[in-house]
């Protein structure tokens, strides 16, 4: 059982690799993120964005390389596994609410069956979160009755629930109404301020100015380029970042 | 916008957009008259179709209704005397009427058919509190109707010795039946399970956590003992199965394969996509054999083949083994549905539920399966209402069912000749139970996602 190591940063991705079949997706992806940092990964549909984060709480296993969260790294033991990974939230780009419990149900879920929390505290718990993310008042709706982008805040707040001291975001923005769209990054800008460790996949280039401390450019499975926004968005190094900020902005 | 200079170039100030008040759609107009106007007589081709249809369902009724009530006979004492009152114009009920309770009880012994209708009593009282609003423990009232209703049904209808173990595992499902009753009493009640209310009555509330988890343990205890005393004073005569018959073995044979083939659905669809290469092969290998194979094979291959390769001396009852060729077909083919169902569960489903922490179990019985469950609800029952239909077939292996009864009576020599009349009885119940299940089942559907639409 490796211990969190205490001063090790909360992500770290070693020489990693990954194929699909006969595909390789990841080709010697090595990233380091510190604490209390926030990474915005963009890149074009099929560079790996996505696989790499899903990476980071192996949604997807991974063929070579080493993860480490908080100096753990994943191994052979499931149960291990689970335990680092419950200390990463993940929001995803279609919600993947449970659409058979209620918003409250939905949030307080993991806290009752992973953490076995008692069920008033639970779901005081979940409330304020719901408040945080500014929907307290449909706690008792189920999720399909509300819009895309509450959902998309709900899910937030149920990923939140478990106090996680990382948060990965794939594409979180990417299915919604253009109008819905601010209220969700609103609400992970707040996030941002409070000081959690982000990693998020997003083509919000907005987002990625006002919040990042570094930009993450992908393309065919590699990181292209990663640097702090200024420099990312003001002097691009690579034509092909170049060339997809062009499209873009 | 510096450039754009002058006061010409500023923007009018923006007038504001005011939605109008929705209004109510336009009442039909067109009433009773105009819709069958409108749906019915159209065309010249469409008022035909009316007209034809129309007058072959009032053929079809009205023959129907001569022979079954307006030309029929209703009392006599031999099929002789029906034939010289009506000829064949009418049915001839008193030969139904008078064989109802084999038609029901099979050759059960008249004096003991009371333990088939407390059996179904029992029944009754421990599946009702499921339906009541403010019963919180439906999921254990439910497992223990499944798990443990047979155990003390079985011995009802057989009745005859029962060993130590036997008489435990008796006793068991009495006081699983209790607990229920009791339970669901005290939670409409006072909202508290009877033993959280057995301790909170006498008193205790005021004891540590564990003084009241013991005196709750005494309390459920204490049911039990209730239920040895009253197992051991029951002393019922033994009825063989073979004198089983008619709808309450019709009904034994298809509540059991419906109670076992969808957990053991669930257990082979699961196992079919499952990573482990041993179990899917063994699961699919199941799974297709019997699916492949037709029902009136397998309850042959059991009855007649089951016996060569078991030791000599071993006897597997008859009906035993019908009810395992039935329960391993039925759940085959659930296991097939539950897989569907899994399937139209979208793969983020699983992924949210892992991200969470969550393992494969919890995930699959939480998350995936109650949502798989809901979808699959119209082909559960689908496949339900099959299997009670299908169980007319244990007949070629010489089991009574309601079916083969009903043919019995036109061999009763009182009745001879007498097939048609017990035939449509037997139709108009299995009738009333498959529309029943199927209605239970839109009822069902509509009620679980009433809250879920948009």
């Amino acid at each position: 059982m490796s211990e969190a190591v205490a001063g090790a940063p909360p992500i770290e991705l070693i020489g990693l690799n990954k194929w699909f079949g006969a595909f390789h997706v990841l080709k010697d992806i090595d990233l380091r993120v510190q604490e209390g940092e926030r990474i915005v990964v963009c890149g074009p549909s099929g560079s790996g964005k996505s696989t790499m984060i899903r990476c980071i709480n192996q949604l997807e296993s991974h063929q070579e390389g080493t993860i480490r969260i908080h100096g753990r790294s994943y191994g052979r033991d499931p149960r291990e596994n689970d335990a680092i990974r419950r200390e990463i939230g993940m929001v995803f780009q279609s919600f993947n609410l449970f659409p058979h419990l209620t918003v409250l149900e939905n949030c307080t879920f993991a806290l009752t069956w992973v953490r076995h929390m008692p069920k008033q505290e639970a779901e005081d718990l979940a409330m304020s979160f719901l408040t945080r993310v500014r929907i307290p008042e449909q706690a008792a709706k189920y999720p399909l009755q509300l819009s895309g982008g509450q959902q998309q805040r709900v899910a937030i707040a149920r990923a939140l629930c478990v106090r996680p001291r990382i948060m990965l975001f794939d594409e979180p923005t990417s299915s919604l109404d253009p109008e819905m769209i601010n209220e969700v990054l609103d609400t992970m800008v707040e996030l941002a301020e409070s000081g959690m460790t982000m990693v998020v996949v997003t083509h919000e280039m907005g987002f990625a100015r006002k919040v990042a401390d570094r930009v993450i450019f992908m393309d065919q499975g590699e990181i292209v380029e990663e640097a702090p926004p200024e420099a990312f968005f003001g002097a691009p190094r690579y034509d092909r970042t170049r060339l997809f900020l062009s499209q873009v902005l | 916008m510096n450039h754009a200079a002058g006061p010409a170039a500023a923007p009018p100030p923006a007038e504001i957009f005011r939605p109008r008040p929705a209004r109510r759609a336009p009442p039909s107009t067109l009433g009773v008259q105009g819709w069958i106007r409108q749906n019915m007589f159209s065309s010249v081709p469409n008022a035909l179709v009316t007209v034809i249809g129309i007058w072959i369902v009032y053929a079809f009724f009205d023959a129907l209704f001569g022979w079954a009530v307006g030309n029929a006979v209703w009392q006599a004492e031999s099929r002789r005397e029906c034939l010289d009152e009506v000829g064949r114009a009418g049915a001839c009920w008193p030969g139904v009427i008078a064989w109802i309770p084999n038609l029901i009880y099979g050759l059960y012994p008249k004096d003991q058919v009371w333990r088939i209708n407390l059996a179904g009593l029992v029944l009754l009282l421990w599946a009702a509190p499921l339906w009541l609003p403010r019963v919180q423990s439906k999921v254990q009232i439910g497992l223990s109707l499944v798990l443990l209703f047979p155990l003390f049904a079985s011995y009802l209808f057989l009745g005859g010795e029962k060993g130590i173990v036997w008489s435990a595992l008796i006793a068991l499902g009495l006081a699983a039946f209790l607990w229920t009753l009791l339970t669901a009493v005290t939670e409409t009640v006072f909202g508290l399970g009877i033993a959280r209310f057995a301790v909170a009555a006498l008193g205790f509330g005021g004891q540590s956590d564990e003084a009241r988890r013991r005196l709750a343990i005494a309390v459920l205890l204490a049911i039990y003992v209730v239920a040895v005393i009253a197992v051991q004073a029951l002393s019922l005569p033994f009825v063989p199965t073979r004198v089983w018959g008619g709808l309450f073995l019709t009904l034994v044979i298809s509540g059991i394969g419906i109670a076992f083939s969808l957990p053991a659905g669930i257990v082979l669809a699961l196992g079919r996509r499952s990573r482990m290469p041993l179990i899917s092969l063994l699961s699919t290998t199941f799974i297709e054999l019997f699916r492949s194979v037709p029902l009136i094979t397998i309850l042959f291959m059991f009855n007649t083949m089951l016996p060569l390769f078991l030791p000599v001396g071993v006897e597997v009852n008859q009906l035993l083994r019908a009810i395992v060729a039935v329960c391993l077909f039925s759940a085959a083919y659930m296991a097939e549905v539950v897989r569907g169902g899994l399937q139209a569960i979208p793969r983020g489903q699983y992924e949210a539920a892992s991200a969470m922490g969550l393992g494969f179990w919890q995930a699959t019985g939480l998350v995936i399966m109650p949502q798989a469950l809901k979808i699959m609800i119209p082909t559960i029952v689908g496949n339900f209402i099959g299997l009670f239909k299908d169980t007319t077939l244990v007949s070629i292996v010489g089991l009574f069912d309601l079916l083969s009864m009903s043919r019995a009576v036109g061999e009763d020599t009182r009745w001879l000749g007498l097939f048609l009349e017990p035939f449509f009885f037997v139709t108009m119940i299995y009738f009333v139970v498959c529309f029943g299940m199927s209605q239970y089942s839109l009822n069902l559907e509509q009620r679980l996602s009433a809250g879920e639409r948009r």
